[in-house]
């Protein structure tokens, strides 16, 4: 990658991080925003009321932080598993993992539990809904990848009818509209304390991906070829799969359903470095930082409600998307 | 929001042309009688109504405040779940719950209950379902459930449809309902502007939901005396915490289930802790009872004279809303609260 591409790809979402400290519904000017960040490491006087900086400390920065690692994380698990499924079409949820969790989410919001609690029955579900996609999966200790999908599809229909089966029994005065709006997904739930929660997981699985991203390039060409190489590709493909389990789940768990980023940006990273996944890794990652961020700053500042970010990701995603593939026909693959 | 305003316009309309020309015109067939519902349509019902179907989970706390809830054959099964209304009323357990949380039907759990007529709510479409039970001959009365005036017209069009006796409750519990009114609005009318606190009402704890404008809600917050701080339209709107910061409410009213727990929740979030509610110590837990008070329920007319006095303490230190609950419970659902159900109601929490 050219050093211009590499400064750039840094700089944008760290840019849109700190605009996204002074753009909201409340004014807050962007030198009072650097005061505020540098006060928190360095003593200085406190010349700003308590509530601004709980605005921008308690409630903006946890929520653009966890809105550039989720983007993030999705953008890198879909481009993993676009190269290990050898499928432009596949997003990181083609495990279940997301039913799972949005299952996981309508039962802890029956159960009325707050948001943190939510958080970990959430993660838990699409945990284990991976989990038991993998067994149904194996065959003679291998995962075929089309073993692999079928059983996705299976564990997904499952858990999307368990979810539909909690809908159904909702309170529709408050519980039904709470699962709705927690299905179009949301970062409102960002709080240190969720950021806490959803971040380890998040990190090391992408991480394990950034670290696993040149063997994805064997594994791209295919099982047999990958292990005539030497690459041992069960292995390879259950840490795939467990990194990209990890990221997936803590970010459905905290933000609910947030589609297109995981299938769509890792196209994007392709028409600007093409198909080699050590340069797309990154770029993915840092793209989707970029993309669910400026998404996010919509949705909490267009309207004094918020917008669904399920909505606002599809809505200004595939015009843009469309832009694309029409200027370049289809030729980065 | 236009289209919604001009529905809403429609809709009032219609309650003021229910409330002018009077529900009941007599039909030549003396066994039926007939009645103009909220869609506007002229419904043929009989002339006694012995068993009513109600697949609208509020409106099921209106008629066994009417004392007309024996007369219930199917519900629904939130309506079945409200754990004062089964301590109050136990029957209800044991009526078909023919409807879902969405207000779809199992049409043959309905049929077979054989109802004399339909109660529902209208918010301007009919219920997909309407066909299918027309061809049953089962009329469907639409009432408006958007205001509380429209809560009134929908306790006068219930008490109408269930007859004489019912009737006569609905009229003494309307005037008490005004007199509730007239008693809070002699006060808080008077308040200035600077003296009506912003008041937050929300609707659910997991996702933060919060209740808008032109609602119920928002019509006792008025009365009582404060300003809905929720600047959105309808109930139940996602907002983002924010958005809370910016209109900074003086009072939180926590409206879902299990309240004092999504109260503390607020209290114990470091995001909630510079509204200036929370700094003041004026967060509140809505009580709840047969059904909740805050939403499109019987005691609406409890909830006024509740909110005046939270809202305004000082202003209203002569009310005693423990006793006017008690009294209202012993009259209209003949049930006699002890000290801890009372206490319990108040605080939203279960028998």
């Amino acid at each position: 990658m050219r050093r211009s591409v590499v400064v750039a790809m840094i700089a944008a979402p760290l840019a849109l991080l700190y605009a996204s400290l002074f753009v909201g519904r409340f004014t807050v000017a962007p030198a009072e925003v650097a005061r505020i960040l540098w006060s928190n490491v360095y003593p200085i006087a406190h010349d700003w009321p308590a509530s601004v900086e709980t605005i921008v400390m308690q409630i903006r920065l946890p929520r653009a932080v966890l809105a550039m690692f989720v983007g993030a994380g999705l953008a890198a698990s879909g481009s993993a598993y676009q190269g290990m499924f050898r499928n432009p079409l596949v997003s990181p949820d083609i495990l279940g993992v997301t039913a799972a969790s949005a299952f996981g989410a309508a039962v802890a919001l029956l159960l009325s539990r707050n948001a943190l609690e939510l958080q970990v029955v959430a993660f838990t579900f699409g945990l284990a809904g991976v989990f038991f996609t993998y067994l149904l999966a194996r065959v003679y200790r291998a995962t075929p990848v089309l073993m692999l999908v079928l059983s996705g599809v299976i564990v997904a229909a499952f858990f999307s009818a368990l979810l539909s089966g909690a809908k159904y029994v909702a309170d529709p005065e408050s519980k039904l509209p709470a699962i709705t709006y927690w299905l179009l997904g949301s970062l409102n739930a960002a709080s240190t304390r969720s950021l806490a929660m959803a971040l380890p997981p998040i990190i090391a699985g992408s991480a394990g991906l950034m670290f696993l991203r040149w063997q994805l390039n064997v594994l791209a060409m295919g099982d047999d070829e990958a292990r005539s190489l030497g690459v041992r590709t069960e292995a390879l493909k259950a840490g795939v799969i467990v990194c990209t389990t990890l990221i997936t789940a803590a970010s459905v768990s905290v933000c609910g359903i947030v589609g297109w980023v995981g299938l769509v940006i890792p196209h994007l990273g392709r028409m600007l470095v093409g198909p080699d996944h050590r340069a797309l890794l990154p770029m993915s990652f840092c793209i989707g930082a970029t993309y669910l961020l400026f998404i996010d700053d919509v949705a909490r500042t267009a309207t004094v409600g918020e917008i669904p970010l399920g909505i606002l990701t599809a809505l200004i995603g595939a015009p843009f998307f469309a832009y694309l593939l029409r200027k370049t026909r289809g030729t980065w693959q | 929001m236009n289209r919604r305003k001009s529905l809403i316009g429609v809709a009032c309309l219609w309650g003021i042309g229910i409330l002018a020309a009077g529900t009941r015109t007599h039909a030549a067939d003396p066994d039926t009688r007939q009645l103009t519902d909220a869609a506007g349509r002229l419904v043929t019902i009989p002339a006694g109504v012995t068993r009513v179907a109600d697949p609208w989970h509020a409106n099921n706390s209106v008629v066994l405040m009417l004392g007309g809830a024996d007369k219930i054959v199917a519900t629904t099964a939130q309506a079945q779940n409200q754990p004062w209304f089964r301590r109050l009323y136990p029957r209800i357990k044991q009526v078909p719950a023919a409807f879902n949380a969405a207000g779809e039907v199992n049409i043959e759990a309905l049929i077979g209950a054989r109802p004399d007529v339909i109660l529902m709510a209208y918010d301007g479409t009919l219920p997909l379902w309407t066909g299918a039970v027309s061809a049953y001959r089962v009329p469907i009365v639409m009432m408006p459930n958007r205001s509380l005036a429209e809560l009134k017209t929908t306790v006068h069009m219930t008490g109408e449809v269930l007859g004489e006796s019912e009737s006569r409750v609905a009229a003494e519990y309307l005037r008490y309902f005004d007199d509730n009114i007239r008693r809070v609005t002699s006060v808080t009318s008077k308040l200035k502007s600077l003296e009506r606190p912003k008041v937050l009402h929300t609707a659910s704890a997991g996702v933060l939901t919060v209740d808008g404008r032109q609602s119920v809600i928002d019509d006792w917050i008025t009365i009582a005396g404060g300003i809905n701080a929720a600047d959105v339209v309808g109930l139940a709107r996602p907002v983002t915490m924010e958005q809370v910061a910016a209109w900074n409410p003086d009072v939180i009213i926590v409206g879902t289930a299990p309240n004092q727990q999504n109260r503390q929740a607020i209290l114990d979030d470091p995001r909630w802790r510079q509204i200036k509610a929370v700094k003041d110590g004026r967060v509140f837990v809505n009580p709840s009872g047969v059904y909740l008070w805050d939403r499109h329920s019987a005691e609406a007319a409890l909830q006024v004279l509740w909110a005046a006095k939270t809202l305004h303490p000082a202003e209203f230190a002569d009310l005693d809303v423990g006793k006017e609950t008690r009294n209202f419970y012993e009259k209209y659902f003949h049930y006699a609260l002890s000290d801890d159900e009372l206490n319990s109601i108040l605080h939203a929490a279960p028998p």
